[in-house]
């Protein structure tokens, strides 16, 4: 089912292969919402209801906003940003799709690297900011290598999910024709996994924004996480409001570019 | 082409896992499928017919005794022995289209022969009857058209043996009488050799020359009977043929007896 199936109503569909899936459905109502609430927000801060420094009117942080752009300070401190989430995204995904097909399709590496990784999991990544910056300094070997270290989990995982649940029948169909295991590899175990694997990316493509900024607020010198920082020190909240607002927008377009990359190149996802 | 299948005093053994007791799927089975021959095999549910069929693919092997290809033991998916599994959707690659799908088994060739592989494989989709699908994907398609995207998949790989894992027990009953017309026509154009292993008594004998029928676990050989119905079979008169009704009652008194020798009020 390609976004044009789905029907302009909200309610529960079911696919072809029986699974449950929520439609989007109209966004009319979701956006009057988010009107309405940055009414309230105008509203609360001008009539005096939230007596704050911190509390601007949404009209000053959108005039912040367009001043940011048009200074182009906040372009430079989101390039940054993106340049150390987007190094650390490609070196986790390498990583994580490889270890994932490797692992679970061997059995020895699976017992050996398994536990190591299941203890590493479950660490909340900003925990070892602090020692690693004795080993790595503040600069961006830090930054990406927490980046890298944090959307490695996701893609890994469901990787190697996906390769374990890939359906035996595929796999026998494909060795009663004799394949190499390269074409193994590549023409199958690769391909079916693609769904999951994206899965795994999508999650992580959040995260290493996440990521990124808030590494960049610990320690740094550029980028969005040091400028929010700086602002706040600087009691400039409609600037810091204004790139959070930037922040989310960036979220928000890359989540979307990877919904549109995932239904143009996997259009079988969902589908077996 | 066609080559003999043969199973030689094969007995399989599923390890049990920790405390569970060893699993004895079947026990010292002998059985041998002619070349050119259609052999079907029926039992009981979990009577271990599916894992006859995957040994003689190859898939794993006998726990004693040997499954022979012409008159080699078989100890890996040998060359021109092609599975159909009953869950078609499952066994089709789902990024692929239906002629890139058919064109699977042909892609270890060299390039330069592509284009005429490709010609052959839209040959076989023609043949059963998906002329002008080559480009959907196979989820696209009904479970019908898909079994029948398999069936040309293995066609492609040109069998010598086409072992037919209950293809036709998850579509519907029209679809399946189309399904097994289809693969009686093929079988008879290219002379594989055809063991289909079901649980469809009726289906075994339509198709078959021989019907092999298997005990309840664990899992012997009770009898072999010849069907000897006249071919080509037909959906109809074939179905009506008063030997077909002989066969189906001896057949499924068999099936039903227990192994004392009494047969169970039908």
């Amino acid at each position: 089912m390609t976004a044009a199936d789905i029907p302009d109503d909200a309610s529960i569909g079911r696919t072809r292969t029986g699974t449950v899936r929520l439609r989007p459905g109209s966004r009319a109502p979701g956006v009057l919402l988010i009107v309405a609430l940055l009414l309230l927000w105008e509203l609360s801060s001008r009539a005096g209801w939230i007596v704050s420094a911190y509390w601007p009117p949404v009209s000053h942080i959108l005039a912040a906003a367009v001043a940011q752009l048009a200074g182009g300070e906040i372009l430079v401190s989101l390039a940054a940003t993106l340049r150390r989430a987007a190094i650390g995204y490609v070196a986790a995904s390498v990583a994580g799709i490889a270890l994932g097909i490797v692992l679970a399709r061997n059995r020895a590496l699976r017992c050996g690297l398994l536990p190591l990784i299941e203890i590493v999991r479950p660490m909340p990544t900003p925990a070892i900011i602090p020692p690693l910056i004795l080993f790595l300094g503040v600069d961006d070997a830090l930054k990406i290598f927490i980046v890298a270290l944090a959307s490695f989990f996701p893609i890994f995982t469901t990787t190697f999910v996906g390769v374990a649940s890939i359906d035996d029948t595929l796999i026998q169909t494909a060795r009663t024709f004799r394949i190499s295991s390269t074409r193994m590899l590549y023409g199958v175990v690769l391909p079916a996994t693609l769904p999951a694997i994206a899965a795994g990316l999508r999650t992580a493509t959040s995260l290493c924004l996440v990521v990124a900024v808030l590494s960049e607020m610990i320690a740094g010198s550029s980028g969005v996480g040091y400028y929010l920082v700086e602002m706040q020190y600087a009691m400039r909240p409609d600037l810091m409001y204004a790139a959070v607002f930037y922040l989310a927008l960036t979220g928000y377009a890359l989540n979307r570019g990877f919904l549109a990359l995932e239904a143009r190149l996997i259009p079988w996802m969902g589908k077996t | 082409m066609s080559e003999k299948l043969g199973f030689d005093h094969v007995t399989k053994v599923f390890e049990g896992s920790g405390s569970e007791p060893d699993y004895v799927a079947f026990d010292d089975i002998t059985l041998e499928a002619a070349p050119s021959e259609f052999l079907a095999i029926v039992g009981p549910s979990g009577c271990g017919k599916s894992t006859l069929l995957r040994l003689a693919a190859g898939l794993i092997l006998p726990t004693r005794g040997q499954v022979v290809l012409g008159h080699k033991p078989i100890d890996a998916p040998p060359p021109g022995v092609i599975y159909l599994f009953q869950q078609y959707a499952k066994s089709l690659f789902a990024w692929r289209t239906v002629i890139d799908n058919v064109m699977f088994p042909l892609e270890g060739a060299p390039r330069a022969r592509r284009a005429e592989q490709r010609a052959q494989c839209r040959e076989y989709l023609r043949q059963v009857g998906l002329a002008g699908f080559e480009d959907k994907y196979p989820w696209q398609l009904s479970g019908g058209m898909q079994q029948r995207v398999a069936i040309a998949r293995a066609l492609a790989a040109n069998p010598e043996v086409l072992l037919l894992d209950e293809p036709f027990s998850a579509v519907d009953a029209l679809t399946r009488m189309e399904l097994q017309t289809l693969v009686l026509q093929l079988w008879e154009q290219r002379k594989f050799t055809a063991i289909l292993v079901t649980h469809d008594v009726d289906e075994a004998i339509f198709l078959a020359d021989r019907v092999a029928v298997l005990g309840a676990r664990p899992t012997s050989l009770k009898e072999i009977i010849d069907v000897g119905l006249p071919r080509p079979r037909d959906q109809f008169a074939t179905r009506e043929d008063p030997r077909f009704l002989k066969l189906r009652h001896d057949i499924t008194a068999s099936l039903l007896a227990r192994s004392d020798g009494h047969v169970a009020s039908v």
